[in-house]
């Protein structure tokens, strides 16, 4: 795991300190709120609903089990004792004063977290795959290229005022687990004649524009990556709109300019601005490597646990993936038990975590894009024990990538943007379906619910989507089917007509039923099924129905 | 901000600037819920403008606004209705 370098510590300490004076002047009326609003948005200080909302950076969402313990302890004493992990891989708090707010950063700042640059109008955090550097696909672990770009965006001072937020992922894999189409730049670690380099996708995005990144190079060498980065953000910066905040997004720009034109464009900037101190030599590189070797684990014949108890069996099949050294396994953590907020953890769960980090996985923690945790390298002779004490937490629901494992924002229970409340859907659908049997019978399927079409949610890109809309007052929610976040990504098509809060569970349930009619096999799953016989299969069988109930 | 406003009766709130708490505007000044708070003719609109003005110059509020009320004299919208009394959801 990556280590604070001194200048890291410095520009943390000095920012922190920088913060607090403008909190102090901001509380002593030297500054009005028009003057401090984008130095607080700058620090990840929101005012949602009911609060401020402070948004911690996870890097990569990668946690140590001392940062998680921090979490922990600053859910505590500044917040109301949970936090909540977000579609990108970070933490908020959702109830901080803005007193306390420097503290928070100080307490931050003493395990390397800060929340500079997850919000605004520049770079935000860095995303990544949660299972980098644990499977044997990979081509590459995307993490030190992750903090290579973390290092150079920090306080980057041509893009730190944007046209708008940006974000970039980057994966190893071909296997696509960090939505990287739907991302600003997207990076994938290739290899091509045994050479590694990247294939760079641009222009992705959801909200209420949604685009499929498009590739605008297929070969990228490694030592040119940060300078072709400065060319795409450079082009973006000079190009993008800045007269209306529906249209300032990179995804905007592509599509208007054509793919083909941007990267003639990204291509000239490359060539001229390119400089020599942004290349990267081997050096520099391996330096960042080290940082993120595995630990010291191994090899060996162990599998995971035979035993007779059934739910220990059902976690074990749905919570657990193998580990590319043998005799180790990766466990993910369902933070979507049912009847509870998605990605939420409470204060003691945090704690917990970190002490069993400590004890079976090297006190590591990740955090996927799907609000979901995961123990990276846990010795498979532990792992009943492991799941023990993870059921006592109630943090061992059988559920990874079934139709419980919702993606949602925080909707109107806490956002000031939102039009409809998210969270109370998602619940809903837990509580639907509830039992292992049934969803293990409907199979692999991603439900992502927004609440409100800025798609914090990720909707468009779930194989059900579900938006929630202000209809005269009342809240609805409007169905998309065919999503896709994965490497083929994909929009998701509007159905028809939305539903009530009320009429929303049984559409699914027959949307849901519409598919296993349709199954060809037990393994084939939703999304299979609905490129096959299409949207016009579903929408009969749900408004057909529905007319002949009303 | 009254420009927009349509219906006939208001409330006037804010969040607190320290703890981001959400307020009413009563005869008492800012307090944490609706029921004392004071209801407000679109007439009178004007003048509880120069109220927030005043208290956010003060440091004591931010992000002032006026609440919709319906024909019974309840909260209008779904999101002033959360604001009001909080969470919808079991948080833990």
């Amino acid at each position: 795991m990556y280590k604070y370098s001194n200048i890291d510590k410095k520009i943390i300490a000095d920012r922190t300190k920088q913060f607090q004076n403008q909190v102090e002047r901001r509380l002593n009326g030297k500054l009005t709120e028009e003057e401090f609003k984008p130095l607080r948005l700058m620090n990840g200080l929101y005012l949602q609903l009911h609060a401020y909302m402070l948004r911690v950076a996870i890097p990569y969402g990668e946690l140590s089990s001392t940062q998680l313990r921090k979490l922990a302890f600053i859910a505590d004493k500044f917040d109301r004792g949970y936090g909540h992990f977000t579609t990108r891989q970070n933490i908020q708090f959702n109830w901080p004063k803005l007193p306390e707010v420097p503290e928070i950063l100080d307490q931050l700042s003493e395990v390397e977290m800060h929340a500079i640059q997850t919000s605004g109008n520049c770079i935000r955090n860095i995303s990544s795959d949660h299972l980098a550097g644990l499977t044997a696909e990979e081509v590459e672990d995307p993490r030190p290229w992750c903090e290579i770009i973390r290092k150079w965006s920090t306080f980057h001072p041509e893009f730190s005022f944007l046209p708008r937020k940006f974000k970039i992922a980057v994966t190893g894999c071909l296997e696509d687990r960090t939505a990287l189409l739907v991302h600003d730049i997207g990076l994938r670690l290739i290899k091509k004649n045994n050479v590694i380099g990247f294939e760079v996708f641009v222009g992705g995005g959801q909200g209420r524009t949604p685009h499929i990144a498009k590739m605008i190079r297929s070969f990228l060498s490694k030592k040119d990556l940060l300078n072709y980065l400065e060319a795409i953000l450079t082009t973006y910066n000079q190009l993008g709109r800045r007269d209306n905040i529906y249209k300032a997004r990179i995804k905007i720009l592509v599509n208007e300019l054509g793919v083909q034109k941007f990267k003639s464009l990204v291509e000239k900037n490359f060539v001229k601005f390119s400089n020599e101190k942004l290349k990267l030599d081997k050096n520099t590189i391996n330096d960042i490597f080290n940082f993120f070797k595995l630990p010291k684990l191994k090899y060996s014949s162990n599998k995971l646990p035979i035993s007779k108890n059934k739910k220990f069996n059902e976690w074990k099949q749905q919570n657990t993936l193998p580990h590319k050294i043998s005799g180790y396994s990766i466990v993910l953590i369902s933070l979507k038990p049912p009847g509870k907020p998605p990605g939420d953890a409470d204060s003691r769960q945090m704690q917990e975590l970190a002490n069993i980090s400590d004890d079976f996985s090297f006190g590591e923690i990740r955090v996927t894009h799907e609000q979901n945790l995961v123990l990276p390298h846990v010795n498979n002779t532990q792992i009943y024990q492991l799941w023990q004490q993870l059921d006592i937490l109630k943090l061992a629901t059988p559920n990874i990538g079934l139709i419980s494992d919702t993606i949602c924002c925080p909707g109107m229970d806490y956002c000031a943007l939102a039009t409809a409340r998210s969270i109370p859907i998602s619940q809903k659908i837990g509580n639907n379906f509830k039992k292992y049997f049934d969803q293990k019978s409907i199979g692999d399927i991603k439900i992502k619910i927004s609440g409100c079409i800025n798609a914090c949610g990720h909707h468009h890109v779930g194989n059900i989507g579900i938006l929630g809309l202000d209809r005269n007052g009342e809240e609805f929610y409007q169905i998309t089917l065919g999503g896709s976040a994965k490497e083929d990504a994909a929009i998701g098509q509007i159905i028809g007509p939305s539903f009530s809060e009320k009429k929303l569970i049984s559409a699914i349930r027959r949307i849901i039923k519409t598919y296993r009619k349709n199954k060809k096999n037990a393994s084939e799953d939703f999304l299979s099924v609905f490129r096959r016989i299409g949207i016009e299969a579903f929408k009969k069988d749900l408004y057909d129905n529905t007319r002949k109930k009303n | 901000m009254t420009k927009k406003l349509k219906g006939d009766f208001f409330l006037l709130s804010a969040n607190e600037l320290q703890s981001g708490k959400v307020v009413f505007y009563t005869k008492k000044g800012w307090l944490p819920n609706s029921n004392k708070a004071i209801k407000i003719h679109r007439d009178d609109l004007s003048k509880y403008d120069d109220i927030f003005k005043k208290d956010e110059e003060k440091c004591i509020i931010i992000s002032a606004k006026f609440v919709e009320l319906d024909e019974s004299g309840k909260i209008k919208t779904l999101r002033d209705k959360i604001r009001d009394s909080g969470l919808t959801i079991k948080i833990k």
